[in-house]
């Protein structure tokens, strides 16, 4: 290239060529821009991946915090899962005494107990005579001496039920069920003790409910200043992407797999951090339980909630950055 | 090509950036805008690139216009267009081909196609050997070239340039004024900013002459 050249001949009217005059240049096939779509986006895949591989303490430490944060009301999810699977073996223990009218014979109340074991809202039916259950109240009671003085025995028979649920509305329905069956003069069932611990599950499940929105927006605020720093970073190559014709999403794409990248990591951590603290709690519970006569222990991060949780992050933190991105993309470039 | 209609433009601080500009500009043209700071060349050039909206009057390029066209359309607009800035505006963290690649690949085009274009392009600048390389590889001259690579690879009908010489020497300064002069030659309108005179004479082109936002003058430069 020279700097010298002759004037002459430089005329615009000379040479002016109209843009229509300009060959037609026919768009590129759909089959190559699909495929230069995906290029594109396997392009700001690597580019965010390199970006973050950069600056590995920074990212690891983002994807920590970011973490940490899902651990608190993922931990909480699942500790309160234990208590109501411990709660549910209680529950199980819930048993409707029906008691049987003292005109009902022993056969007439084995043919009752069938019936009842049949009804698929039960679990087991246990028949106890009028002699049993007089011997046991004898056991039990300490005035067996005053009993066997009685003339006749006062104790009905009974079938001890085990529902096959633990909802109290069912119990509940089951209940009268069996109360209203012919020869039953009482059913009865102590609900009290499930309704507590209804009680504090649901407001366990209450305060997980409001832990988890507020960790969800510390997550997003934290994904979107970070995602803000790197917007501030590449604030002129966005300014060059859009004078050379980027669109909005084109700019906002390479952000997008950075915010879902972070989510991902902190989806990872979070899980190998439940993963492992469950396991380092695990082993005082099996020992607590174990001198209730109990093998009770805390169950791991199942599989399917690990991949909820990181499928969970990647996509707030692709929230995160598309919020903050579409915050700050108007205020950095030219429209 | 480009039509001014009683062009203004107000800021909201109460400058006035252009006061009813009205000009034409054929389709394959070269020319020169000149003033002094402030005399309205980059709001010009904004308002081509629908950087900014005129406050009155019409602004048509290729019969579309611009004071109306809506969002989703700039950067559809910007397509046909190639900007030069006086500091070239690269990225440095990208090599000379990636930087001139960047708006075939954000109109979507084939890496095949890429890499030819990007090669046509490097090569009218004379800058083939060094694409590999990063822009701080480079001189100040040469990085002003892979800038001019970039803003005509993808064969935009107008190209703008906003004092692209303002940072060079003199035969610098004219080393690039004939690559803009190829680049008008194969049929590009093309728009340069530029307060220096004695350069705009030495090209005989068209010049419009600015001051504080009015046009006080339209012709043959000399």
């Amino acid at each position: 290239m020279s700097a010298q050249r002759p004037a002459a001949g430089r005329g615009a009217t000379r040479r002016a060529a109209p843009v229509a005059a300009k060959p037609a240049r026919r768009g590129p096939s759909l089959a190559s821009q699909v495929h230069s779509w995906l290029d594109s986006h396997r392009a700001s895949l690597r580019d965010s991946l390199g970006r973050l591989i950069q600056q590995p303490f920074g990212s690891f430490f983002t994807c920590l915090v970011m973490g940490i944060a899902l651990c608190l009301p993922m931990g909480l999810a699942l500790l309160l899962d234990n208590v109501e699977r411990l709660g549910g073996t209680w529950q199980h223990a819930t048993r409707i005494s029906v008691f049987l009218d003292l005109s009902v014979s022993d056969a007439e109340g084995q043919a009752l107990r069938d019936d009842i074991a049949r009804l698929p809202q039960v679990r087991e039916a246990q028949w106890i005579g009028r002699e049993q259950a007089l011997l046991d109240f004898q056991a039990v009671s300490g005035l067996a001496e005053a009993l066997r003085e009685l003339p006749d025995n006062p104790l009905p028979g009974g079938v001890l039920v085990t529902p096959a649920s633990v909802d109290k509305a069912e119990l509940e329905a089951l209940r009268q069920q069996l109360a209203d069956l012919p020869g039953v003069e009482l059913a009865q069932l102590d609900l009290l003790w499930v309704e507590r611990l209804g009680a504090i599950l649901a407001l366990g499940d209450r305060f997980l409910f409001g832990v988890s929105v507020l960790l969800v927006l510390t997550l997003l605020l934290v994904i979107g200043n970070t995602i803000r720093l790197h917007i501030e970073n590449r604030r002129q190559e966005i300014e060059v992407i859009k004078l050379v014709g980027g669109t909005d999403g084109y700019v906002r794409r390479p952000f997008l797999y950075l915010g879902a990248l972070y989510g991902l990591g902190a989806g990872l951590l979070a899980w190998a951090v439940l993963a492992f603290g469950l396991a380092w709690l695990n082993a005082s519970v099996l020992r607590l339980s174990g001198l209730y006569g109990s093998d009770f222990g805390l169950t791991g991060v199942p599989l399917a909630d690990g991949l909820y949780l990181v499928l969970g992050a990647l996509l707030l933190g692709y929230v995160g950055a598309w919020l903050a991105v579409a915050r700050h993309l108007r205020e950095l470039a030219p429209r | 090509m480009i039509r001014f209609d009683q062009v203004g433009k107000r800021y909201a601080n109460g400058h006035v950036g252009l006061h009813e500009l009205s000009f034409q500009v054929e389709a394959g043209e070269f020319l020169f805008i000149t003033g002094h700071s402030g005399a309205g060349k980059s709001t010009l050039l904004r308002l081509l690139l629908a950087m900014e909206r005129p406050t009155s009057g019409k602004v048509l390029l290729a019969g579309q216009d611009l004071s109306t066209i809506t969002t989703a359309e700039i950067p559809f607009l910007r397509r046909q267009i190639g900007v030069v800035f006086q500091n070239h505006q690269l990225l440095f963290d990208r090599s000379v081909f990636d930087n001139v690649a960047l708006p075939l690949r954000i109109q979507g085009l084939s890496r095949e196609e890429v890499a030819q274009r990007v090669d046509a392009a490097l090569r009218r600048v004379s800058l083939r050997d060094r694409a590999e390389d990063f822009p701080n590889d480079l001189s100040t001259g040469q990085q002003q070239r892979v800038g001019i690579a970039r803003a005509v690879v993808h064969q935009p009908a107008l190209l703008l340039a906003d004092e692209p010489t303002g940072n060079l020497d003199p035969r610098l300064a004219a080393e690039i004024m004939n690559v803009f002069e190829d680049i008008n030659a194969l049929g590009t309108t093309v728009l340069v900013a530029s307060h220096d005179l004695a350069l705009i004479a030495r090209m005989r082109h068209r010049m419009l002459t600015l001051q504080r936002g009015r046009l006080i003058g339209d012709g043959a430069a000399e």
